[in-house]
């Protein structure tokens, strides 16, 4: 119980260490596998991404601040794909590190305030950039309008002009220069210049109204767009978004130089874990090879053994099979000595009546009467000559023929005991043939059944007893309840009543301060169960041999061999039925109870 | 250097030979750009949109659907000057075509939203539109079983507002009006365009229209003040809230009046114009722009001919012309 307990505590144990090996192994590869540099590599490549399209959208600005292109489609474009990709970034999971979440939050939303100042600035610039190049590109046309209106002068006319033509050109160059360099100088130059094509114009023909008005409008545009432009310009190239995307960088690098710190912290644990796991299993290893030389001398030493064992058990075995035959034929020999006894001791008990009954022929023999018909002859052979006188005249002779009638009444009685005692003697004798002839098929299961007349039957079992009893001036009450004839094994039932009278008598055998009485009683149980009981006031038994006296053996008698009750009990079980005895204590009598089943003869057994 | 001067070579050679012109043609490099072809999208999504788009109930009287104001045979608009709310008083605007919408880099004419999702969201919930709220619309969709299926084999959480406004822009991005005659031309077909729709093309350029409405979309990729030389309002009177334009969204100075340049795309099938619905034709459209936009002064003979241009923006939808 405790090896057992004691080895499931082990293997508990050990499995507990199994796990507990299994687990960390498995957690410390799980944290060194957990490679994170490829979703760094990841994220930095989308943040390089955006990085070059931040250039693209820079260039694309400049391109469409120099007029090489009319199209802002490539000005829109990198924000959307650059919104794309932001969101893509964001999808993913690459910020680990949560001491500084906050930074990297912080960093990511001053990216996208950036971005969002940018793309204002750029749609600003978009505008203000589409009518200024147009008034740019419109400035030679308008001036060739004006020109081509004073060539259409006289010479006259165009000598007088000649001073607002220089000074309309004058207006053109600055305003394109002004467009280059834009300066506060050029800038009043210009202020100056439209104030005297406004003042020249009213010198000016109707017909120039139109163009010189055109002019100085797109003039003035130019003043005004041209700043805003570049002021947009200088501010867009101000707003940090790639100084952001840098510092999104830079996070991203801290945040792989310590995630890769952790891991290779992680590797070398593993490696530590590896060395000491190898170590283990070294250590075991080498247990294990010496457990099995171990086992192997063992084997070999239990091999021997086991060789001697064999040769002993084989030897033991032949002992044992000469000692069971041995015990067979003790056993049977005393099978044969039981059934012998047995046999003896019913027979005894029928061969004690038998006796009395020989004993009572030779008696009455004896004592016969017959001998009075011997006497009475010897007279009439006397007197011979005269018998008739004799008859009738002597003494004697007159008595004679009475005496002769008496004698012939006490012969004819005494024949009847005589016939009578040796009927029960040939009864007896049938008896002790069946005993034989029961014990000789000696399983004795085989159960004869025979209509039986219970109140005839326990008058046999009296009347074998009947020397005996009357010897030990028994008398016998008897309480027989009207039972119709039953079918049952006759010859077992009377061994038993013939035993259990027996007995009774010889339990009052030392009785002599009260009459000797046997109570027999047949009654029928409700259950269809026949009862006798055989009472009587002798010794009584003690209770610490209650439980023996059905034992083979068991006897309280010099004489007896303990074989009766066990006997008896043995034909109740036979018959399907009990014998009990019960008794309130030494000195107080017995009762024996024989309870059988009752099947009434004429219905089926 | 040599390889592609070969290369030249061999192309004017073949062009010289004049066997076919469709073999040779090769995309023109111009601001204007041609339409992109439509993107390959999920089609339960977009026959689910479609479905959506002609959906009444997403407003709130279950009177106006998507398709009520942008009718997809009329040009992707009505032609009022300004449609009819769910409770049939008219917008603050013009309303702008659907077709080609997903090309602008924002949507409503002060661009207040980024995405078309975003523009569905608003016109929704908007009080003068369908004057609805998003969760009475995922509920009355909800209880329709058609759309509980349609929903659940193209979104695997259902109907939500969200799943509603991606499905009704993924029906929006199919709704490209591919092969104008224009598309045509700068796919490399110059034959296309007669002599005067080429003038007009040339004329365009020159005046600078093109300043602002170029791109793949011809237009509706920048905000411009309406009224750079002029103003327009003060000559038109009247002023309206509407007219402040993205000021409403940004509430700068700078933005006062300045609204997102509209696609050109369709022009001609689109009347009435600007937000405002003030022009009725092309033609007026083309003065206003001249005068206020452009400062200039063209003769009536190049305002025809960039008009004639215009008319060559007209594409196609559902396999014919608009």
């Amino acid at each position: 119980m405790t090896t057992q307990s004691r080895r499931r505590f082990t293997q508990f144990v050990l499995g507990l260490v199994t796990v507990l090996l299994a687990s960390t192994l498995v957690f410390l590869y799980l944290k060194a596998a957990r490679d994170q540099t490829a979703s760094y590599t990841q994220s930095r490549d989308l943040i390089r991404q955006l990085q070059q399209l931040n250039a693209q959208w820079d260039s694309e600005v400049l391109k469409a601040r120099i007029a090489i292109t009319h199209n802002y489609d490539p000005l829109v474009t990198p924000l959307t794909e650059m919104t794309r990709i932001w969101a893509e970034l964001n999808r993913r999971d690459t910020y680990h590190n949560p001491s500084d979440l906050s930074g990297w939050q912080a960093t990511q939303a001053a990216y996208q305030i950036a971005v969002q100042e940018k793309a204002r600035l750029v749609d600003q610039f978009k505008s203000h950039n589409a009518v200024l190049r147009n008034s740019l590109a419109f400035l030679p046309t308008a001036e060739d309008d004006i020109q081509a209106q004073f060539n259409r002068l006289d010479d006259e006319g165009r000598l007088q002009l000649q001073g607002v033509a220089t000074d309309t050109y004058d207006l053109l160059l600055s305003s394109l220069e002004f467009a280059q360099v834009t300066s506060d100088d050029r800038a009043a130059d210009i202020l100056v210049g439209l104030g005297k094509l406004a003042t020249n114009k009213e010198q000016l023909p109707s017909e120039f109204q139109g163009p010189v008005d055109l002019l100085s409008n797109h003039i003035a545009l130019i003043l005004r767009e041209q700043p805003v432009v570049n002021n947009l310009l200088e501010r867009i190239a101000e707003v940090p978004v790639a100084e952001r995307l840098d510092d999104l960088t830079t996070h991203l690098d801290q945040d792989q130089q310590a995630a890769d710190r952790i891991d290779h912290q992680y590797h070398r644990y593993l490696l530590i874990f590896s060395t000491l796991l190898v170590a283990m299993l070294l250590y075991l290893a080498v247990r294990l090879l010496r457990s099995f030389a171990e086992i192997n001398r063992v084997n070999r030493e239990l091999q021997a053994a086991n060789e001697t064992l064999e040769q002993r058990v084989e030897r033991r075995t032949q002992q044992l099979k000469d000692a069971q035959s041995e015990l067979l034929d003790s056993a049977r020999q005393a099978g044969m000595a039981e059934i012998a006894t047995n046999v003896l001791h019913n027979v005894g008990n029928v061969l004690n009546s038998v006796n009395i009954s020989a004993d009572l022929v030779t008696r009455k023999l004896r004592s016969s009467k017959a001998l009075g018909l011997g006497k009475a002859m010897q007279l009439i052979n006397e007197h011979k000559a005269d018998l008739g006188t004799f008859l009738t005249d002597d003494e004697k002779g007159k008595l004679l023929p009475g005496y002769l009638n008496q004698l012939v009444d006490a012969i004819a009685s005494e024949q009847q005991a005589m016939t009578d005692e040796l009927a029960q003697l040939s009864k007896s004798v049938d008896h002790i043939k069946d005993i034989v002839s029961t014990q000789q098929s000696y399983a004795g299961a085989s159960t004869l059944l025979e209509p039986v007349h219970i109140s005839a039957l326990m008058e046999d079992a009296l009347r074998m007893n009947a020397g005996a009893l009357s010897r030990h001036h028994v008398t016998v009450v008897k309480e027989y309840a009207q039972i119709p004839e039953i079918l049952a094994d006759k010859h077992r039932l009377l061994l038993i009543m013939v035993n259990l009278i027996s007995n009774a008598k010889y339990a009052m055998s030392k009785l002599s301060d009260r009459p000797r009485q046997i109570t027999l009683k047949v009654q029928a149980r409700e259950d269809n169960i026949l009862q006798i009981s055989v009472k009587d006031d002798g010794e009584g038994i003690p209770a610490e041999n209650m439980t023996r006296i059905f034992t083979h053996g068991f006897t309280t008698r010099k004489e007896g061999h303990g074989f009766g009750l066990h006997s008896c009990a043995l034909a109740a079980v036979e018959m399907n039925g009990q014998l009990s005895a019960h008794s309130d204590g030494p000195g107080l009598g017995a009762v024996f109870t024989l309870t059988i089943p009752m099947t009434p003869a004429g219905s089926p057994a | 250097m040599s390889e592609v001067s070969r290369y030249r070579f061999g192309v004017m050679l073949v062009l010289c030979s004049g066997l076919t012109q469709s073999l040779a043609a090769a995309p023109l490099d111009e601001a204007l750009k041609p339409l992109p072809p439509v993107p390959a999208l999920d089609p339960a999504k977009v026959e689910l949109g479609r479905r959506l788009f002609n959906e009444p109930r997403l407003s709130v009287n279950n009177t106006l659907s998507c398709a009520s104001c942008h009718q997809l045979e009329t040009g992707g608009a009505d032609n009022k000057p300004f449609s009819l709310g769910f409770d049939g008083k008219p917008v603050q605007v013009n309303t702008p075509s659907v077709f080609n919408a997903s090309l602008n880099f924002k949507q409503f004419w002060n661009g207040r939203v980024d995405t078309l999702q975003a523009q569905i969201e608003q016109v929704v919930i908007s009080p003068m539109e369908m004057g609805s709220d998003w969760n009475t619309v995922v509920q009355n969709l909800t209880a329709l079983p058609l759309y509980q299926r349609a929903f659940s084999q193209a979104y695997p959480d259902g109907v939500t507002a969200a799943n509603v406004q991606n499905a009704l822009a993924t029906y929006e991005r199919t709704l490209l009006t591919p092969n104008s005659r224009f598309d045509q031309y700068l796919l490399g077909n110059t034959e296309i365009l007669t002599l005067q729709e080429k003038y007009g093309y040339q004329r365009f350029k020159d005046y600078g229209c093109i300043a602002c409405h170029q791109g793949i979309n011809i237009g509706g990729n920048m905000f411009q003040k309406f009224g750079v030389m002029g103003d327009y309002f003060k000559a038109r009177g009247n002023p309206v809230e509407a007219d402040l334009g993205r000021y409403l969204v940004t509430q700068e100075e700078d933005d006062r009046h300045v609204f997102k340049v509209p696609s050109l795309r369709n022009v001609a099938v689109t009347a009435p114009y600007f937000h405002d619905a003030s022009a009725k034709t092309l033609e007026e459209a083309v003065d206003v722009m001249f005068k206020y936009q452009l400062g200039r002064n063209p003769n009536q003979e190049d305002k025809d001919l960039i008009v004639q241009f215009l008319k060559t923006l007209t594409g196609e939808w559902a396999g014919k012309p608009l």
